[in-house]
Formats: structure tokens, sequence, C-alpha cells
């Protein structure tokens, strides 16, 4: 519920709303505009009782109902785009934000590689993942702390920002003395522990679509994020699971314009799960940035045949620095910076 | 890689051969089966040298797993598992039946439900304290609360208690209080959650995640199983998919192939699955006819009333009809089955 007080409300009545309002159980955010102030009412449950007790106090001007379930990552409550920044970056104006880097940090050498090359070719971001959500038990977990150090030295080096994924609450405040934003993965879009935890801290999250998930609860999970005080939220579609077999994944493109017609938050693409093959990444990676996401996460590998990890799904350097070539002009296209 | 011993093995032998193991770094799991022991071998990243096992004394051959999931495989293990947990048994040959409210609502609420489905037949009770809710202002739960009614309704019933645990935080608690733990389909890749869960002492109802292949679901079992915790049992509860005249799509078949391929019980959700009333019963009809060991099923004294699902839970009335009606399908399928094999054509 977004209720607006008039012009010339008293201090006074604005905080006898909101201490009614809090009275009810719900929590209050004040936005104070130039003239306007504007009181957003969280969580709420039963909208016709908190209606019926705010509407006639002195210096309410209206109320809006926010319909959707998801209230303060709907655009309704946020009208502006949310501009999350990262060292001086911007995610989510006009410029195009790239993530790329290797699937999983391997090694030190490898990873610094990996690192040089992809800032040679315009990347403002470095992935990999240190903590890798694995579906066996026994396949490779990642290098833990040591991957994070190695991302540490790539950051120191080249300058560039770093995500990286992290899977358990428990794991939250280590990544979080290394990473410049966290990555929530696809599998765990539903682990509410680890959505609140990471909701509890002050640098950006990159939540990923669970690969059955709807917009809606999509949404939903950038919700328990947003609730819990962390504005700086970063949605990334990655591919749902279908039907299809061609591809590891389908991407689901219309994703983009839904998301950003429904929400504020920045949304980005992942071709390279989305595809889960190096040859299609090109043509998702523009399909993408024409479609109006605001930046791309890439999977970029010197030896991908050699890779721990979703090798099959990595471009090679020189692919990978060609594609940005030809995403610049398609930002250009569109009147956007890459 | 599983070692069979010989049906004589002595116990200083397997031990020989499980130190031989853990020597080699690697993990062994002794697995005993009705007719002789067999020794899983998990923790390797290259082929296993098996000439250091093959000429060991009590061991009759070494056979190579090739799926992925090790432990949880039928290659491994040959005879059905059978989880007991009170009074309740999984895969021993009968319908076992789990019921209860989705959500613990209040002491009366519960116990009122908890008495009329034993006295229906049920053989566990369920009940969510810890709800994982898809937006973060949906009723989450009575938590501590809800684990303390349904403990004083094990007291009353004799039935023993399944509950979910949503997060490595609340586990703990969620342990100390019921007999088995759920681990939600939400859950089903929480591979902290999954670790967690397989060093407790307790048995572990695994659901199906919303998109899962049956794979996953095995590798998530083999999560839980590679810490040490063997007693699992899987739960199929509708899978997502372009239908939308129920909640989710229950997959018959993966209660067939999962009995093919693992050792393990399982059981169907069709409260879950349909998440409509009017098809909880043709679909439990179906499981138990396609060979699943049970049922967990939602049952409220007021559906309309209900605080989540209310929806999908049957009426008391209805869990009644439900019981007989899987009563005789059990009992005609051990008839059937018994006939098969006096005919010897099973």
């Amino acid at each position: 519920m977004i209720i607006t007080m008039s012009v010339n409300a008293e201090r006074k009545d604005i905080q006898n709303v909101k201490s009614k309002i809090e009275q009810l159980g719900y929590a209050t955010k004040l936005f104070q505009g130039e003239k306007k102030t504007v009181i957003h009412v969280i969580g709420v449950t039963e909208r016709e009782k908190l209606i019926k007790a705010v509407e006639s106090m002195p210096g309410v001007e209206n109320l809006v109902p926010i319909l959707r379930p998801f209230k303060m990552a709907s655009r309704e409550f946020h009208p502006e785009n949310t501009v999350i920044s990262v060292n001086g970056k911007k995610i989510g104006n006009e410029d195009i934000i790239v993530i790329a880097g290797p699937c999983a940090v391997e090694s030190e050498e490898n990873y610094l590689e990996i690192s040089d090359l992809v800032k040679s070719a315009g990347a403002k971001f470095l992935r990999g993942g240190a903590f890798k959500p694995r579906s066996s038990p026994y396949s490779f977990q990642g290098l833990g702390e040591k991957g994070l150090e190695i991302m540490a030295r790539a950051r120191e080096r080249t300058g560039l920002s770093i995500v990286t994924e992290v899977v358990s609450e428990v794991d939250v405040p280590l990544v979080y003395k290394y990473a410049d934003v966290f990555q929530i993965g696809a599998r765990n879009m539903q682990n509410f522990q680890l959505l609140k935890t990471v909701g509890r801290f002050d640098k950006p999250v990159m939540l990923k679509r669970g690969m059955s998930a709807t917009i809606e609860e999509w949404l939903m999970s950038a919700e328990y994020i947003l609730a819990e005080g962390n504005p700086n939220v970063l949605l990334c579609e990655r591919g749902i699971r279908t039907y299809e077999r061609y591809t590891r994944n389908t991407l689901d493109i219309s994703a983009v314009p839904v998301v950003d017609d429904l929400s504020h938050l920045p949304v980005i693409v992942d071709p390279s799960h989305a595809s889960g093959d190096s040859k299609y990444v090109r043509s998702l990676a523009k399909a993408a940035i024409a479609a109006g996401a605001d930046g791309l996460m890439i999977e970029v590998h010197t030896d991908p045949s050699r890779a721990l990890s979703d090798g099959k799904q990595s471009l090679q350097p020189d692919a990978f620095m060609t594609l940005m070539d030809e995403l610049r002009r398609v930002a250009q296209a569109i009147g956007r910076r890459l | 890689m599983l070692v069979v011993m010989h049906k004589n093995a002595r116990p200083e032998e397997i031990d020989r051969v499980c130190n031989r193991i853990k020597e080699m770094g690697l993990t062994a799991h002794p697995i005993p089966g009705a007719q002789r022991v067999a020794i899983g071998i998990t923790g390797n990243k290259e082929m296993i040298d098996t000439n250091r096992l093959a000429g060991m004394s009590g061991v009759l051959d070494i056979i190579h797993v090739t799926q992925p999931f090790k432990l949880t495989n039928r290659e491994m293990k040959a005879e059905n598992t059978i989880v007991t947990i009170g009074k309740a048994d999984f895969g021993a040959g009968g319908t076992t039946v789990i019921a209860g409210p989705c959500a613990v609502e209040n002491e009366e609420q519960y116990m009122s439900v908890a008495l009329s489905v034993k006295k229906s037949g049920a053989a566990m009770l369920r009940g969510g304290a810890y709800k994982p809710r898809t937006s973060p202002y949906a009723f989450q739960g009575l938590g501590e609360k809800g684990l303390q009614i349904m403990a004083r309704a094990r007291e009353q019933t004799g039935l023993a208690i399944v509950s979910e645990a949503v997060d490595t935080d609340t586990f703990d608690i969620v342990e100390e209080y019921v007999d088995m733990i759920q681990i939600g389909a939400r859950n089903m890749q929480n591979y902290s959650l999954l670790r967690r869960a397989g060093r407790s002492p307790k048995p572990v109802l695994l659901k199906r995640g919303i998109s899962s292949t049956i794979k996953e679901f095995l590798l998530a079992a083999e999560y839980i199983m590679s810490e040490g915790n063997y007693r699992i049992v899987l739960c199929e509860r509708g899978i997502r998919t372009f239908s939308d005249y129920t909640r989710f799509t229950l997959d018959i078949s993966s209660i067939p192939e999962l009995k093919k391929l693992t050792h393990l019980p399982v059981i169907s959700d069709p409260s879950h699955a349909s998440g409509r009333r009017d098809m909880v019963i043709p679909l439990s009809r179906a499981s138990i006819a396609a060979g699943a060991d049970g049922l967990i099923v939602e049952v409220h004294t007021d559906p309309e009333q209900a605080l989540s699902d209310g929806a999908q839970s049957l009426t008391v009335p209805m869990f009644d009809i439900m019981m007989q009606e899987i009563g005789i399908i059990t009992q005609t399928i051990k008839e059937y089955n018994g006939k098969m094999h006096e005919g010897g054509n099973a």
C-alpha cells in the first residue's frame, strides 16, 4: 500500500498515520518528496482494515493498494528504474554491463589469465564459482575460500568487480568479505533462509531465476531480499526447463520486457546456462541486449575442453572478444552503451 | 564401485576390506543385505585400482556402478530398504499412510485431525511448523510451538510425526521433536541442508523438486546417504508442466522407475500433485496401484478455514473412504503378487 500525504500535511499528521499503521503490525518506509510525503506500508495482509483505519485521518490525500503479491519489487512501488552502483560502475542505467569469467575458479594462473583477457575485451565484472552447487555429491565442489582469495587478487590486478555465488547461509559472512556482488543461483532461488540472510547485508545481490520458476515466484524471491532491507537486487534470466532437448535450458527472452514492466529492478541474461552450448551464446547474447536487458553474464575459459565444469558452454577468449564488438553495435542501435 | 562379499564372509574380513578402502583414501559404506554384505565405495576421482581389493579374502565380486548415483542405486543393494519409524514401516510391502493438515494452526485443530486420521488407519502424522512460503508476507508457520503441539499429538495417538526442516538454522530444533524429517521440494537441491540431514540420526522424507529429473532426485538422496544417513523415503509430489487444471502433474511413471533404480522406499503426495481435493482419492489409488510404498495426504477438519492449502485437503470422511479403497487395492496387489509368485511367472 502506498499512502500519499497532502501538500499541507503537518509533521504530526504524518507521525500519526505512521503510528496507526505500525499499531496494525505493518512496517513503514517514509519517502520525503519536494512537496509531499509518501508512506510505503510493507506486508499488508488485511487491506480493507488498513484502508478503513487510515483513509480519513488528517493529512491523508490518497491510498494506492499494490495489488500484486510482490510489493517492494513492483514498479508501482518504485516507478523509476533502480540503478545499482558497484565500485563506481552502474547497473540499470543506459550502460550495459558484462560479467565474464570461467564457471568455476580452478587455479590462480588460469583465473588471472582469463581475467586479463575479459578485461581487455571490455567486461566490467568478473564471474567465477568458489562454492559450486553440483547435482552430484561426488563432483568438483569448488575451491571454497581459496577460490575467493584468487578472485580478490584478480580484482586487485584488473580493477574489475567480482560476482560469486553463495550456496549456504552459513557461508554468507565469508563470501561477503571477498565479493562485490553476491550471486544466488537458480537452485537456491527459493532457499528462503539464504535470501533473508543476504537481505541483511549491504552488498548487491544477483538473483538467478529458478529453472522452473514463474516470473511471479522470481519476483517474490527478490521481495524476500528487499523486505530484509537490501534494496540492491539484480535479476538474472538463465533459461527455464522445458521439453526442448537441443539446448540445456530454454532462454525465456520475454522475461526481459515482462520484468521491466512489472519491476524497477535491473535484469540481465545468462546465455551460457540458457543454451549450455557455446555455439548459441552469441545469438542469445545479442537477442538479450536487443530485448532490453541491462547486461549479460557470460562464461569464458581459455581451454573449455579442460574446464572442471560447464566447459561445453564456455566461449574461448577470441570468440568473446568478437562477441563484445558485435554487442557494442547492438547496444548503440537501441541507444545504449557498452 | 561395489565390493560384494561372500555369503559367509566373516565380520573381520569385512572390516579388513573397509580398512583397505580407507587406506586408499576412499570412503567405505558397508550395506548389509539379506544374503550377503556389500561395501559401497565413494570418493574416487578416477578409476579405482580394483586389484588391491579383488584378491582379499571374503570378496566375491567387484561391480562398477555406472550411474552417477551410487549408494541409492539398486545395483548396490538388491533388496528393498525398509525404513521403520515407530509402528510405521515403508518399503515392507504394505501401504503406509502419513496424514494431517498442511500447517499446524492450533492445538485444538491439530488434535482433532490427528485423532480422526488415526481412527481411519493413518500410520504417521504430518504437519508443517516451519512453512516455506513463496511470499515473505504469507503465514510462515508456528515454529517451535507447532512442533510442541505435534509432540503432544504423538503422545495422545501413539503415531510418529514428520515435519519439514526448511533451513540449517532451525534443523536442530525440528530434529529434536520429530520422528522423521521432511526436506521439501524447494529445498531438494539445498545441498547444505541435505548434508545436515545426512548427519542426522533421524530418517528423512525427501520430496522431489518441482522440475527435477529422476536422476537429480536420486543424486539429492545420494547427498544425504553419502554423509551416512541411509534411512530415506522418497516422495513424488508432482512436477511442473504446462497443464493448468491441476497445481502440478503427478509423474506416476516415476514410481515404477524409482522402484527399479533404487532400493529406497517411494511414496506419493497426491495432495500437492493435484492441488485439488476431488483428485486426491483417484491419484492415491493410482499411486498404490503403480507400486508406491505409501502416501502422504493432507487432511483438515475444516478445509475452508485452513491457513494454507485448504483446497487440496481432504475432509475427514473423505479420508476415511480413501483409506478403505487403498486397503482393497493393497490387498489385491498382494494377492496377485502371491499368485504370480506361486505360478512362477513373476
